[in-house]
């Protein structure tokens, strides 16, 4: 695959409830990933947005935010997954030859509505939906238990990697401020509330408000926009099976499929050795755990002894962080871009020079995407 | 639909913010299908109707239409099962979620996936009669059905212990 470089990104500091419209969010990323890259909009040929039609209440709900997302007159769609998937999107259209310049931008508001509900929309109407047993806590809760089971992990282990998720995201400058609980203690998330046995308040991630933007250009343009681009060496996606009676929650086979095509298109012949960060989207600590095995990060059920060695999992903390849905992703590829080129103050881990990144969409991600992403500019 | 409200105070310096409110309530009418038809029968004479892949064999309840793997129509030959099965995974619920609202329960429920003795895929399902400490995984359990059965999925009441594993 060529070589696609990152040259600019944004993040709208993360809020339980900001005090800014949907256009103002989009702008303020937009312009703010445009200076970043010293670039203007005239330059951009192609704005991808991730929005989600129920989470803004509206249908076609990038058709708003056309002017504030730079793509008035301009080749633009939307993606309705997360926002990672925007950049594939993104990714096909620069590969294509066709565009020397993509905007993507993934954003959403869940202090504007309710998280949980509407995630029930997303159920089949004909069984789960009808009757109202499967959610976000009872899938992140029976994820977790089948994975524990499966690999006899115990609930503290899951815990411990909680508290490096929470002490990574206090050191995070770009994090949730409401996420950075200080001096956090493996009894603390023990203790914490279960939100459905045996998932914990504090192996969940606050939802917020946000908005992550970066611009894609080929890879001779990405050498005249800046001299530290970070290239996106392989990519790969898979989809499982939307019934969780049908999966086997304990493991993500869509993740490490997805994994191994991004591995092959980078040339990654062993990433427990090679991947120096590794940013993943779980919608739960156990899933953290799950996606970053099937990534090939560490032996299957082994998932806690990266707090000992090896990639590190999410220096940023993570979905700790705080989880702005559409946006998510992105988050995960900036954070790795961040490492990458050396500018992640507080969190940065010496010498990174790969890293992968997730995003995801559906109830115990369901739909996985990974990018393998290099620094070191040529 | 919505109306206008005034937050108070929300902003540090007391400015007032107006939000619209409204509620997206358009009725839907989903289409059970043709395939989940035959589930939705079953249950109003409070029997089981699965599929089985053409192919692979695999028995899917609640039935469906292709078998993903195969890629094959998994609804020609249908199959009753039987009203027993075994917890395949459980959790113990401290919340309710609907299409309404999000809320905390009185007293918390147990959400589990179910496979019907038969069938190679497991449903989402209560399992009542039993208090959480004592669900295990691989535990038997047989329906109770809905003492008002309707021809739709909350005919299913729950699963209960029916004892031994």
């Amino acid at each position: 695959m060529e070589k696609v470089g990152i040259v600019g990104y944004y993040q709208v500091k993360p809020d339980l409830d900001a005090m800014m419209s949907p256009p103002d969010m989009i702008f303020t990323a937009v312009r703010g990933a445009l200076d970043s890259a010293g670039l203007k909009r005239k330059d951009l040929t192609t704005v991808i947005g991730c929005t989600n039609d129920y989470y803004d209440g509206k249908t076609i709900s990038n058709a708003y935010k056309v002017d504030a997302g730079g793509a008035y007159m301009k080749d633009e769609s939307k993606v309705e997954f997360d926002g990672a998937h925007a950049a594939l999107y993104g990714v096909f259209r620069i590969l294509s030859g066709n565009h020397k310049l993509a905007m993507i931008y993934g954003y959403s508001m869940p202090s504007c509505f309710p998280y949980e509900t509407v995630r029930i929309l997303e159920l089949d109407p004909t069984f789960d939906r009808t009757i109202s047993l499967l959610n976000s806590y009872t899938a992140g809760g029976m994820q977790m238990r089948a994975y524990m089971k499966k690999f006899n992990v115990s609930i503290e282990d899951i815990a411990k990697v909680a508290v490096n998720s929470i002490k990574n995201t206090v050191k995070n400058p770009s994090a949730l401020p409401e996420a950075q609980l200080s001096n956090i203690s493996v009894g603390d998330v023990l203790e914490s509330e279960i939100l459905s046995s045996p998932l914990r308040k504090l192996m969940y991630p606050l939802l917020c408000d946000g908005t992550a933007a970066i611009i894609l250009a080929p890879e001779k343009q990405s050498l005249k926009i800046t001299d530290n681009p970070v290239w996106i060496t392989g990519v790969g996606s898979c989809q499982d099976t939307y019934y969780l009676g049908e999966r086997d929650l304990s493991i993500s086979t869509s993740m490490e499929i997805a994994a191994n095509k991004a591995y092959k298109i980078a040339g990654i012949n062993d990433p427990k050795k090679e991947i120096d960060v590794a940013e993943i989207f779980g919608h739960t600590i156990g899933e953290d755990l799950i996606l970053a095995e099937a990534a090939g990060l560490c032996e299957q059920g082994n998932g806690t002894s990266l707090l000992d060695g090896g990639p590190a999992l999410n220096p940023s903390g993570g979905t700790m962080s705080g989880l702005t849905p559409c946006a998510c992703g992105l988050t995960r590829i900036i954070e790795a871009v961040k490492q990458l080129q050396g500018e992640a103050p507080g969190i940065q881990i010496s010498g990174a020079k790969k890293a992968i990144a997730t995003g995801q969409v559906g109830f115990c991600a369901q739909n996985n995407i990974i990018y393998v992403l290099e620094g070191g500019g040529n | 639909m919505g109306e206008i409200i005034i937050s108070k105070n929300i902003l540090e310096e007391e400015k007032d913010v107006y939000v619209k409110t409204g509620i997206v309530a358009p009725e839907y009418n989903f289409w059970v299908g043709l395939v989940m038809d035959k589930f939705y029968d079953g249950l109003e004479n409070k029997k089981f109707i699965g599929s089985k892949c053409s192919k692979c064999g695999k028995v899917f309840l609640p039935p469906r239409k292709t078998c993903g793997d195969c890629f094959a129509k998994a609804a020609e030959e249908f199959v009753e099962l039987p009203e027993t099965g075994i917890v395949k995974n459980f959790t113990v619920a401290n919340y309710n979620v609907n299409e309404r609202k999000a809320r905390k329960l009185k007293e918390p429920i147990i959400v589990g996936l179910v496979q019907i003795d038969g069938a190679d895929t497991a449903m989402i399902t209560q399992v009542i009669n039993i208090i959480p400490d004592e669900i295990k995984e691989g535990m038997r359990v047989k329906v109770v059905w809905a003492d008002k059965i309707k021809g739709n999925p909350k005919d299913i009441k729950g699963f209960e212990p029916i004892g031994g594993e």
